[in-house]
């Protein structure tokens, strides 16, 4: 599908010049994408965020350091991430940028399964054995097993909260084993006037966390993998079982969850104003950009164990990356972009300019890590199974549109569990097969 | 010979010259085609889609689906219900708050009471915004670390929960879309008054009738035409309304309108043609007062 879509890949090119004079009058720049030779042109890549974001600042330093290395231009546009996800499939269609940052799994798989994505397992194999077997397979999209995006950092789901409210509270949230052990945390916290459970989900996708990883600990990850895929249903006692557990954490929250997003989130943890918080650890660039000791005092946790048979096996673990688009103008370049992006010069730039995620390339030097760094390796390292969070472990006409609204009903009124997971159920019912 | 160019001349201005007609062609052509290729191309296959399942990517992927699309909003999706509530008291809070108001506001100043000018502009100045911007400037005053919290020294932690408070939250939307609304109302009847008669006011004063019995019998009777047009307004205005929600929501149906749930299925995330079907429904609901429109402009014109 991708060879149809994108001009200049290598077989047409080679087809081009097999027939004669037709390939040669294409011109030199579809010869020079050719074999490993020096790929040249100016690239185009979108960052997914504001450009004042730490996030993007970082984005721009790695893009800076390809130029300075390949001499290829690069021209950055920072795009609302939300609107960039929103308008994916229409931007792609269109004239896209060459590469962008963009997420694993149902996101990248589908659209590449529709040709809007470029093959990148040439990239993929040329940064080889740099890569864990396991991100490699993260990647792959499971139809026709190449890759469509070049893995390059992931980040673990877990219990965030700051060492030094927890010190002045007299909590030790290292030893929270038991879901009693968090929610005797959370009425501790409360009582001292903080929330005791963050939460924000006016976003409507912030609360899939909390539910993803309560069902991953109560039901196991391939329940919680079968069920968002169809092969469970949402009216099963064990979902049940998972909402009414969310349910027990209400109490706890900021009675405003459904004002603020992830960003007020991280606001009321940066602001000392709450204990414990389940959210991603990207936001830790925006700890650390607000001052070195706001980030040195950010500490993560495994969330607790619920059901002694699953323990603490499986997390949330999204692996991010970089993917190039089949319609971009300069293919070649966006891909050669995207390898930079996983190549140990690559994430140096990144690391020098002050990115703290967890790179997957072996070349990386972990024993650079600071202290938070290592704690994430080690949250991860408990657990055997990852999932890629819920809006990427099922259909995007699902994980939105259907299970973002239950979630906030259910936050809003939790007696209704039982009328919301039939609708869940009937609405999933209703997709077309894929 | 001089006789025969003025005839021609006449002739000429009475029937369409070659020229005229040209002109006349481009003038309803263009912005007939237009219409159809921008409008009512796009409706109809709106209108095909939304039997139909696809992802919206390779047209190869369309497969029929009847009913189905329907069937699931319907009967499977609880946030249609939603939308269509908050729609439903928009275009109440509208037709019985919000229009009134701006009528009662446009009839004060044309009586031209005191001040008249300064309140006139006053309630203009929102009419110039659109309704995104209404809503940029409003979530940012009122959202948890807005500008209203901050002056009441509330900090995100402890902010006045108004977007997420379910029992405010849907009068706060309508007192801010009304912000604007009675402004657009205000001027659109001002400018009605205006053409009426002032010797009608007169004289109904002369004969001793109150002023609510001239405005009831009087003015009201003698504005049907900009009347009907306020309806029709205040109609589409409320089943239309997108902008002002999805700025303060997103896409996140916290507070479903029509518009936003077929934004959010037509998105990327998840493109389906439950969007389409949910557009079509907005279109059937609208064509009612769209038709009303249509005949009462008509009428007009053949008078």
């Amino acid at each position: 599908m991708s060879d149809v879509n994108n001009g200049i890949s290598r077989r047409s090119v080679l087809k081009g010049a097999a027939i004669g004079g037709v390939g040669l009058a294409a011109g030199g720049s579809l010869l020079a994408g050719c074999g490993k030779k020096k790929v040249t042109g100016d690239v185009h890549f979108t960052i997914r965020g504001n450009l004042s974001d730490a996030g993007a600042k970082i984005n721009v330093a790695v893009n800076e350091a390809y130029t300075a290395k390949t001499g290829n231009k690069v021209i950055s546009q920072a795009v609302n991430s939300d609107d960039f996800q929103n308008n994916f499939v229409q931007i792609m269609q269109g004239t896209p940028d060459d590469a962008f940052g963009w997420m694993a799994g149902w996101r990248t798989n589908a659209r590449a399964d529709a040709g809007l994505l470029a093959d990148v397992s040439e990239q993929v194999k040329a940064l080889g054995s740099t890569l864990s077997a396991a991100a490699i397979q993260g990647a792959t999209n499971p139809k026709d097993g190449k890759q469509y995006i070049i893995p390059t950092t992931y980040y673990p789901w877990g219990l965030h909260y700051r060492k030094s409210t927890m010190q002045e509270l007299g909590l030790d949230p290292e030893n929270i084993a038991t879901w009693d052990d968090l929610i005797k945390l959370c009425e501790a916290t409360q009582k001292k006037g903080l929330v005791g459970y963050a939460m924000g989900d006016k976003g409507g996708w912030e609360a899939m966390g909390t539910f993803d990883i309560i069902n991953m600990r109560l039901n196991g990850y391939q329940f919680h993998i079968d069920l968002l895929n169809g092969k469970e249903q949402w009216t099963d006692a064990k979902v049940v079982d998972v909402f009414t557990h969310m349910g027990q954490l209400i109490p706890y929250m900021n009675k405003n969850f459904l004002d603020i997003e992830w960003d007020g989130c991280r606001d009321l943890l940066l602001q000392k104003k709450a204990g414990a918080m389940m959210m991603g650890s990207w936001f830790a660039n925006d700890f650390k950009a607000k001052s070195q000791a706001d980030y040195d005092d950010l500490w993560i946790v495994a969330f607790p164990e619920m059901n002694p048979e699953h323990g603490i096996d499986s997390i949330d673990a999204p692996l991010d990356g970089v993917s190039v688009a089949a319609n971009a103008k300069n293919v070649e370049g966006g891909a050669d972009l995207a390898q930079f992006w996983g190549s140990k010069e690559g994430i140096d730039a990144a690391v020098a300019a002050g990115d703290t995620s967890i790179y997957i390339s072996s070349e990386f030097d972990t024993s650079t890590y600071d202290a938070f760094n290592k704690q994430k390796l080690a949250v991860l390292g408990e657990a055997k199974n990852i999932g890629f969070f819920l809006d990427r472990d099922t259909r995007g006409d699902f994980a939105g549109p259907v299970v973002g609204p239950a979630l906030q009903s259910f936050l809003k009124n939790p007696k209704d569990v039982t009328k919301i997971l039939e609708n869940v159920q009937k609405q999933w019912d209703a997709l077309p097969a894929l | 010979m001089k006789t025969a160019t003025t005839n021609k001349k006449i002739r000429s201005r009475r029937s369409l010259s070659r020229n005229d007609k040209f002109t006349l062609a481009a003038f309803i052509g263009i912005p007939t085609l237009m219409q159809i290729i921008f409008l009512w191309l796009p409706a109809l296959i709106t209108i095909v889609l939304s039997f139909t399942y696809w992802n919206g990517i390779n047209v190869s992927d369309i497969k029929w689906a009847g009913l189905a699309n329907y069937k699931n909003i319907f009967f499977g999706t609880p946030v249609f219900y939603e939308a269509l509530k908050n729609n439903l008291i928009w275009l109440l809070w509208f037709t019985f708050i919000a229009t009134p108001l701006g009528i009662l506001l446009a009839y004060q100043i044309d009586r031209k009471i005191k001040g008249h000018k300064i309140y006139e502009t006053v309630f203009y100045i929102p009419v110039v915004l659109s309704l995104a911007i209404i809503g940029i400037i409003w979530n940012f005053m009122l959202q948890p670390g807005g500008f209203v919290q901050g002056v009441m020294g509330r900090d995100i932690g402890n902010a006045v929960s108004i977007w997420g408070n379910y029992s405010i939250n849907t009068y706060v939307i309508m007192g801010v879309a009304s912000w604007r609304h009675i402004g657009y109302i205000m001027l659109l009847y001002l400018a009605g008054l205006k053409s009426v008669d002032p010797s009608l006011r007169e004289a109904s004063a002369i004969d001793g009738a109150t002023e609510w019995q001239t405005f009831k019998k009087i003015i009201l009777p003698t504005m049907r035409p900009v009347n009907i047009i306020i309806v029709v307004i205040t109609i589409i205005e409320s089943l239309r309304a997108f902008d002002l929600v999805y700025i303060i929501y997103g896409t996140s149906t916290a507070w479903p309108l029509l518009n936003i749930l077929v934004f959010q299925n037509f998105a990327g995330q998840g493109i389906s043609m439950k969007g389409a079907a949910y557009a079509v429904i907005l279109l059937v609901l609208c064509i009612g007062p769209i038709l009303l429109y249509l005949r009462n402009v008509f009428k007009e014109d053949l008078k």
